[in-house]
């Protein structure tokens, strides 16, 4: 990452330099507003799902379905972790049913506790799941195929189902190929 | 799409019924949750700023045109149409930048033509990877780089897939 925001920065800061020197805090500026609103939308999201969390373990609902997915998710994140584990299982349900903002506090909790316990091949896997797209039903996409007027704006369901199935298991099966690796 | 709305309101009110039954204090148990929302949101925010005026430049630079008149001949290569470029460009960087340049495209090729629906199905199947990892791996040192190579490889091929079944799906 550090590479990559030295490299991108650079190249946009000589560019503009040349360029279009007054453009440059704007497009500066611009992002950090971008970030600014998007923390309270998320902040927003999170009142929400942390209560719903918090709901969700004090009922003892969220160990009973952890202890049920524990040998499959104990299997895919190479853990013994229960805490940890649980907190993975809920990030992928709340994926995959497309819950707007859920995953990210559930995940970012999970990678915290595997990184705490040296375990990167955990916390490698829960992130390359996250970043492959798990979502079952495109929501943003069928509303702006709707609003774009289309014929059937579900009509790409099935393709957009195939290729997130197969990034995800090609992204998984790169992550446990190059296990050995996990330093790197 | 109706039966999707259905989904929130039952959920909550099933868990809610559910943890009644289990003698849980509502009020209490919630906000007890909420109040870790602020210092989330806080611990995020320098990663969110970093990714977002860094994609903010890459587009505002010209930069991303220049690239997306590199790979554009390469994505043809592949199957995929070229005028896809942006969107893949802008996607592992920003979801609300990709929504914008996904429903331009839908706009001037219209929604049922190959490339719309292609460009759907690369929006679809793809994720933000930069963000997510700016995120996921906000409290370690340093990020590495096997995870995003790898997120990003299976991002694109998920792409590269998408475009050749819309050509009979």
């Amino acid at each position: 990452m550090n590479a990559i925001f030295a490299a991108v920065f650079l190249a946009a800061a000589v560019i503009f330099l040349l360029d279009d020197p007054a453009g440059f805090l704007p497009a500066m500026l611009a992002g950090g507003e971008r970030a600014a609103a998007l923390t309270l939308t998320l902040l927003a999201s999170y009142c929400v799902w942390l209560g719903f969390f918090e709901v969700l373990q004090k009922s003892g609902a969220a160990d009973a379905l952890s202890r049920r997915l524990s040998p499959l998710s104990g299997a895919v994140f190479r853990s013994g972790d229960g805490a940890a584990l649980s907190l993975a299982a809920q990030n992928l349900a709340a994926n995959m049913l497309g819950l707007p903002g859920a995953p990210t506090p559930l995940g970012v909790a999970a990678t915290k506790k595997f990184l705490a316990a040296k375990n990167r091949y955990a916390a490698d896997m829960l992130f390359v799941l996250n970043a492959t797209s798990l979502q079952l039903l495109p929501t943003t996409v069928i509303a702006l195929r709707a609003a774009a007027g289309a014929q059937n704006a579900a009509d790409i369901l099935l393709p957009t189902l195939l290729s997130t199935l197969f990034t995800t298991a090609l992204g998984a099966g790169l992550v446990f190929l190059t296990r050995k690796r996990c330093d790197t | 799409m109706r039966y999707i709305a259905l989904l929130l309101p039952a959920l909550f009110a099933a868990l809610f019924v559910y943890a009644l039954c289990k003698k849980v204090r509502l009020y209490d148990c919630f906000t007890e949750g909420v109040k870790g929302a602020l210092p989330l949101a806080m611990s995020l925010f320098p990663y969110l700023a970093a990714v977002l005026i860094l994609s903010e430049l890459f587009e505002q630079s010209g930069l991303s045109d220049a690239l997306t008149s590199l790979i554009s001949p390469a994505l043809s290569l592949v199957g995929v149409p070229p005028e896809l470029a942006r969107l893949i460009l802008i996607k592992p960087f920003s979801g609300s930048g990709a929504t914008a340049v996904l429903s331009d495209l839908l706009a001037v090729y219209g929604a049922d033509s190959y490339v719309g629906r292609c460009a759907c199905v690369a929006f679809g199947s793809s994720e933000t990877v930069f963000y997510i990892s700016a995120v996921y791996f906000a409290g370690s040192r340093r990020i590495r780089a096997r995870p995003v190579v790898i997120a990003l490889a299976a991002n694109f091929a998920g792409v590269v897939l998408g475009c050749f079944l819309c050509r009979f799906l």
